[in-house]
């Protein structure tokens, strides 16, 4: 099996692995216990991941929270914020190309009294910045605008974005989830005001994200109590061996990065270009130009892409979103994309560990069975 | 939704796919693009039996099984027996979940249609 899939989840990084496994065993400690070595040993490990992430993102370590994953790092980003604001303010501003974990928080609030804008995009994927701008008023609260799209890759003008909210006094959350690691996120740089992000996409283990918090700027009502950790904002013991996995994975992250994008980039434009020269009928979703280096999203006319996925039996990719089966990606949807074209596509992740030979093996089976199916179609 | 083992070999093995022309042919099709599947099956009749059958389809993996199910048992069938398939019985050889009924009852029907009008 040969695995592209990387937007969905990535392997855990044997070194890793290596730095998670004490903490199961031998330092077992809850990071909360004060009073002996187990607990000091489990809380100067979060501490260093903590550092490690926050270098990562250019962040100040106070101002990362610990979470169970980027889901939760969003409702406690979105609905925290409106919890705050409430009274003073009473609108909320997304794209309608976020992932479910933001659409479904914004959606909640609207049930419960809040205006909601979810902004339209076009062809290419890109939120409109004068649209943005007319949308935005003094009674914003949120404005979130994700930072690379999961199903299509495209990047958000973030910084553009967060000055927009910034000047009505909103504040401005990215869901960072498939930027963080992958391409350059300076938090500071970009002026965010909250951010989230998780372990599992960048070689870490499932089960542990994080939100960033500009503490000078925001205030959150935090989505659970019980104990107050995290500075009152996220209570709950820490997943301790998670988050050393989550800030070893961020560290080789922050060293390996550069390279390693270079490299992915390459491999999903020889991907491109393989499957240009073969397979006719074929449209890329979203821009290639503001994109991640390792992603490729690609619909084929006159396929049924269930069909399509279900042939693929040794090529491990996902048709528009992994959350979402069987209907058509709300992303693609949003493209301009017909019913049919929405359904008919495969998205590509290239990761760490990605040959040329998995790449060019790909390409080959895809041609292989897309024509496979034409033939087979009766109205082709 | 997860198919079976059976569906999934059926998909990644394709048999008697194609189409016939000639005498004693009868044809079904059954379905539109819309809808989101297409089959259309076509019978060579030797007699009193169906000698080959084959099929065309788009459509998802339990359409295309479906499909490639009737056309098996079509195959070297005494034209009776043939007009006793029903979809019953390919949803459970297919082992197939009861909101895909739908696609079992096209490939049935096309495979009727299609032994019914060859002469």
């Amino acid at each position: 099996m040969i695995y592209l899939d990387h937007h969905a989840t990535t392997p855990v990084d044997a070194r890793v692995l290596d730095a998670m496994l004490p903490f199961f065993t031998e330092k077992f400690g809850n990071a909360a216990s004060k009073q002996h070595q187990y607990g000091w040993d489990a809380q100067d490990a979060v501490d260093r991941a903590r550092k490690q992430l926050a270098s990562l993102i250019g962040a100040g370590t106070k101002d990362i929270v610990f979470t169970s994953g980027a889901t939760e790092a969003n409702n406690l980003a979105i609905k925290g914020a409106a919890a705050a604001r409430r009274g003073e303010r009473n609108h909320l501003v997304t794209v309608v190309t976020e992932h479910r974990a933001v659409l479904d928080p914004m959606a909640s609030l609207e049930r419960d009294g809040w205006q909601v804008t979810a902004l339209p995009v076009a062809s290419s994927g890109l939120v409109d910045l004068v649209a943005l701008s007319e949308a935005v008023t003094e009674r914003t609260a949120v404005v979130s605008v994700m930072a690379a799209n999961n199903e299509i890759g495209v990047l958000q003008p973030i910084k553009e974005a967060a000055a927009i909210a910034h000047a009505k006094g909103a504040w401005f959350h990215t869901d960072a989830v498939q930027a963080v690691g992958k391409i350059p996120f300076d938090v500071a740089g970009l002026d965010v005001d909250l951010a989230s992000m998780t372990a599992h996409k960048i070689y870490g283990p499932k089960g542990v994200g994080a939100l960033y918090v500009n503490r000078r700027r925001v205030t959150l009502a935090p989505q659970l109590d019980g104990g107050g950790h995290e500075r009152g904002l996220r209570s709950g013991t820490l997943n301790v061996p998670g988050i050393v996995g989550f800030g070893r994975a961020a560290a080789i992250c922050r060293l390996e990065m550069a390279g390693e994008s270079a490299r992915i980039r390459d491999l999903r434009d020889r991907l491109l270009t393989r499957l240009r020269e073969s397979v006719p009928g074929i449209t890329v979703n979203g821009t290639m130009v503001e994109r991640l280096p390792g992603n490729l999203n690609v619909s084929f006319d006159d396929v049924d892409g269930e069909a399509l996925l279900v042939s693929l039996d040794d090529v491990a990719v996902s048709s528009g979103a992994a959350c979402t089966q069987a209907e058509p990606s709300h992303v693609l949807m949003a493209l301009g994309r017909t019913k049919d074209r929405a359904l008919a596509s495969l998205r590509f992740g290239i990761g760490r560990g990605t040959t040329a030979g998995d790449v060019d093996y790909a390409a080959a089976k895809v041609h292989d069975v897309v024509s496979r199916l034409r033939h087979l179609s009766p109205v082709h | 939704m997860r198919y079976s083992d059976e569906v999934l070999r059926r998909v990644r093995e394709l048999r008697r796919v194609g189409e016939l022309d000639g005498e004693h042919v009868g044809t079904g099709e059954v379905g539109t693009l819309d809808e989101g599947t297409v089959v259309r099956i076509q019978v060579q009749r030797d007699g009193n039996r169906i000698a080959t059958a084959r099929f065309k389809v788009f459509g998802c993996s339990g359409a295309i099984a479906s499909a490639s199910v009737v056309t098996e048992w079509l195959e070297g069938a005494p034209i009776d027996e043939a007009l006793r398939l029903t979809a019953a019985r390919v949803m459970q050889h297919l082992d197939l979940p009861a909101e895909r009924e739908h696609v079992a009852k096209q490939a049935v029907d096309a495979g009727l249609a299609a032994v019914r009008s060859a002469k």
